[in-house]
């Protein structure tokens, strides 16, 4: 069986905004052939660093994002552009005049090279009044809508004493890298067809605007804004919190299947009153039904919760911190997890996989994050003809 | 269009799946949503629902009737419209009717791809599982999506937005030290899980085109998660350094680069906020500048980055209290000119009507159908010079109606008459 992207050349000039584009495509199959300088790239400055010490190849930021690629050192603008010639896509983070500044403008390249696909992913696009703004994934989840509507509820007074929180890991550099990758697989699909390439440009603040879910819609439909506030959650003998949605709108099964699991569990109190089987006296009473949970919840640990919920058909899920989820049974049956040697290190390391189980053509996972340069020489052999 | 010439035919409901098809009838997919009258996607009928016409004034956001006393139609669900862009259209079949089977078997044999995002085992209970579909068409590309996939353990586990953020380490990201986790209040992975189903189908049709091979791609809520997390994971493993350990996560504090200031700031109003962000001295130096050389921003404990980290409780209270007098808007300009990054903390409202940049380039696009005013709905967020997306897909056509292409969809592709399908219809099999 063959990857889909297999035989692919991707270029990659990219500081680790983009990075995770890269790292999807070489999972899809893609060569992709990340450029460095001397130095390496900014993204093998940032830590944490494996056993706390610093240095080009021991960055683990940048090894969860650089799995699947290799490495290739050139300095000079000539070399580059002798391998934008042989590649097939190019994935950038310039903004037009540094691109242009590096020959890497879109004329250009095009001139030189009609059937390369290049993608530019930047903080603000291309063009438009904040084209030159600057921006690191905090500013983007702000800018986005996703930090105003996550964080902690208001106090009793109705004001809020905490500010809007962003989720750690970089989501609007990750969510742009992710459509950066889509973009670049709909002009894939589109060259096969006309052997053309194209440019193109990704913003990531639109990229972070689109990923809110209903938020818009309810603007629309109602003048209302979503405030922040966490989800119901129920909080186990142990201390570990599940997430408790019981979502009645889905239908009248929703709330039989709890009731059936509260009074096996002997805690249904007041809901086996037949009156609650109706859903406008349900609405009006929900604090009886939060209490019923609260009974459950005290006599049982975070995982049973997990357990019980989800055995009454209910969407419930205990709060795993991101290393716990290596544990997960699931996860581990659907053989999601890889583990990669790095011989020079002596060790063997796991790493997430396959977003998806494609029966016929693999998720490819084989190589670890690239040395610095490591790849210089067999890449330019590799590539030397097309 | 890029994709132009794939035919998707769409069992997804919801917002996980339905976001895989925007994406790709956005880059121009035909995507034939396959309904049905009795079991309407949730989202079509739920609240918030989309005012009719001439309840609103000029702004859009009037509050209605409608959203206090329920479903007025199928067609006025709010959210249906944020999932179902991309010129996607409407047929309602009866799969539970021998004759609307039929029909179904008719369309997979015409269509190069199916989504759904059912439980597991409901197309098998319909009699339209893979094994099926595939004898009628054998390079057919499958695509489920649903929670936790069809395969593993917990396959019957059910699952919406949040179940699989906490399963997956995605809550536990957002939250203030020492508290418990705040997470996200809304379905982040129905979005990224659709972003991967669209890479799924993307995947699946280049390899049928190289290799002329169909497959099944499973596609889960939770895989898709776990590279989220970044290094987190990698860091717990190889520097025995968990998530679950006191101070952490970090709420907006950020400790790789190690940078101060950086966070969000209380600007003037009502619970108004405003993002900084130093991440090098050359921003640092730039901020000071802006905020004219205050006295206390010349305390030598600020003067190297590892000062400002250390002393960030102090820094931060400092800088909080020049953003506390100034508008976000201002403060964002005022910085952004001297070389900070900064940005205003934005919601919904703000994006669509204060927000310049999402307006000069385009992100809305006014789309209704019969039964709804054009509204500035969303499609993908980038562009491409050849193949422009459009989010109204092939036909720039809004989000469709219940079933408002049963009679196009069945001549066109079936080539039924329209007696043929009035008589389907007065039979049950389409409803």
């Amino acid at each position: 069986m063959t990857a889909p992207l297999e035989g692919v050349r991707v270029l990659e000039l990219t500081d680790e905004s983009a990075e995770y584009c890269g790292r999807v495509l070489a999972g899809l199959g893609a060569d992709v052939v990340k450029v460095e300088p001397a130095a390496g790239a900014p993204s093998r400055t940032i830590g944490p660093f494996l056993d706390d010490e610093p240095g080009p190849d021991r960055s683990l930021a940048f090894w969860a994002d650089n799995v699947g690629k290799r490495s290739v050192v050139i300095d000079d603008d000539t070399g580059l552009l002798a391998l934008c010639d042989r590649a097939d896509v190019l994935v950038h983070t310039l903004r037009p005049p540094e691109a242009q500044a590096r020959g890497l403008g879109v004329a250009s390249l095009h001139e030189r090279a009609p059937g390369l696909v290049v993608c530019a992913v930047t903080p603000f696009g291309s063009d438009g009044p904040w084209a030159d703004y600057l921006a690191d994934d905090l500013v983007l989840m702000a800018l986005g809508g996703s930090m105003a509507a996550c964080g902690y509820g208001p106090g009793a007074d109705g004001v809020y004493d905490t500010p809007p929180l962003a989720s750690l890991g970089d989501q609007a550099w990750r969510t742009a890298s992710t459509y950066a990758a889509i973009a670049v697989m709909g002009a894939l699909a589109w060259r096969s067809e006309s052997g053309s390439g194209q440019f193109i440009d990704v913003s990531a603040h639109e990229c972070s605007a689109s990923m809110t879910e209903w938020h818009l819609m309810t603007y629309l439909c109602s003048g209302g804004v979503h405030r922040r506030g966490p989800h119901p959650t129920l909080t186990g003998s142990d201390g570990k919190q599940v997430a408790a949605l019981n979502p009645d709108f889905l239908g009248p099964h929703v709330f039989a299947g709890m009731l059936e699991m509260l009074e096996a569990q002997g805690v249904a109190g007041p809901l086996s009153d037949p009156a609650f089987a109706d859903p406008v006296h349900r609405a009006g009473n929900y604090r009886e039904v939060w209490r019923a949970l609260k009974r459950l919840a005290e006599k049982n640990d975070g995982e049973t919760l997990y357990r019980l919920g989800q055995e009454a058909g209910l969407p419930w899920g205990v709060i795993r911190s991101p290393d716990e989820v290596l544990d997960d049974r699931h996860l581990r049956a659907r053989g999601h997890f890889v583990e990669l040697e790095h011989p020079e290190l002596d060790r063997t390391v796991t790493y997430p996989g396959a977003p998806f189980l494609a029966h016929g053509s693999p998720w490819v996972m084989q190589r670890r994050p690239p040395l610095l340069g490591e790849h210089t020489e067999e890449v330019l052999v590799d590539w030397s003809a097309r | 269009m890029a994709l132009e010439g794939l035919r998707i035919l769409d069992f997804t409901r919801l917002g996980f799946g339905a976001q895989a098809t925007l994406i790709c009838g956005c880059l121009g997919a035909e995507v034939i949503r396959v309904e049905s009258t009795r079991f309407p996607d949730a989202i079509r009928v739920m609240p918030p629902f989309v005012p009719e016409p001439g309840e609103r004034g000029e702004a859009f956001g009037a509050a209605t009737l409608a959203n206090a006393t329920g479903a007025p139609s199928p067609n006025r669900g709010g959210i249906f419209y944020k999932y179902n862009t991309g010129g996607k259209k409407s047929i309602t079949v009866n799969a539970r009717h021998p004759k609307g089977l039929a029909l179904l078997k008719d369309l997979v044999a015409r269509s190069d791809v199916v989504t759904e995002s059912f439980a597991a085992g409901t197309l098998d209970r319909w009699g339209l599982s893979y094994d099926v579909m595939r004898q009628i068409k054998p390079d057919l590309i499958y695509v489920s999506m649903c929670g936790f996939g069809h395969e593993g353990p917990d396959a019957a586990n059910v699952t919406m937005g949040p179940t699989a953020q906490a399963l997956t380490g995605s809550t536990f990201m957002v939250g203030l030290p020492d508290r418990p986790p705040a997470g996200w209040s809304f379905s982040y992975l129905d979005h990224v899980g659709g972003y991967l189903g669209a890479i799924a189908i993307l995947a699946g049709s280049i390899h049928r085109r190289r290799t002329g091979e169909g497959q099944h791609i499973d596609v889960s809520q939770l895989e898709p998660a776990t590279a989220l997390s970044g290094a987190l994971l990698l860091d717990a493993a190889l520097n025995n350094r968990p998530s679950r350990r006191p101070g952490f996560p970090t709420g907006n504090r950020r400790a790789h680069p190690p940078s101060a200031p950086s966070g969000a700031y209380r600007a003037a109003g009502d619970d108004k906020w405003v993002v900084v962000s130093c991440r090098t001295d050359e921003h640092w130096e730039a901020l000071v500048g802006a905020m004219g050389r205050p006295p206390w921003a010349h305390d030598p404990r600020f003067a190297t980055m590892a000062g400002r980290v250390e002393h960030v409780d102090d820094l931060d209270a400092h800088v909080g209290s020049w953003t506390a007098e100034r508008d976000r808007y201002e403060v964002m300009e005022l910085l952004q000119r001297a070389g900070v990054p900064a940005g205003a903390v934005q919601d919904a409202a703000d994006r669509l009507e204060r927000d310049p940049q999402l307006a000069a380039r385009g992100h809305y696009t006014m789309l209704g159908n019969a039964e709804v005013e054009p509204l500035p709905l969303e499609g993908v967020p980038f562009r491409m010079s050849v193949t422009p997306p459009h989010t109204g897909g092939v036909l720039h056509r809004g989000p469709p109606c219940l079933g408002e292409d049963n009679e196009s969809v069945l001549c066109e592709m079936l080539g039924m008459s329209t007696a043929d399908v009035a008589a389907l219809a007065a039979d049950g099999a389409l409803s």
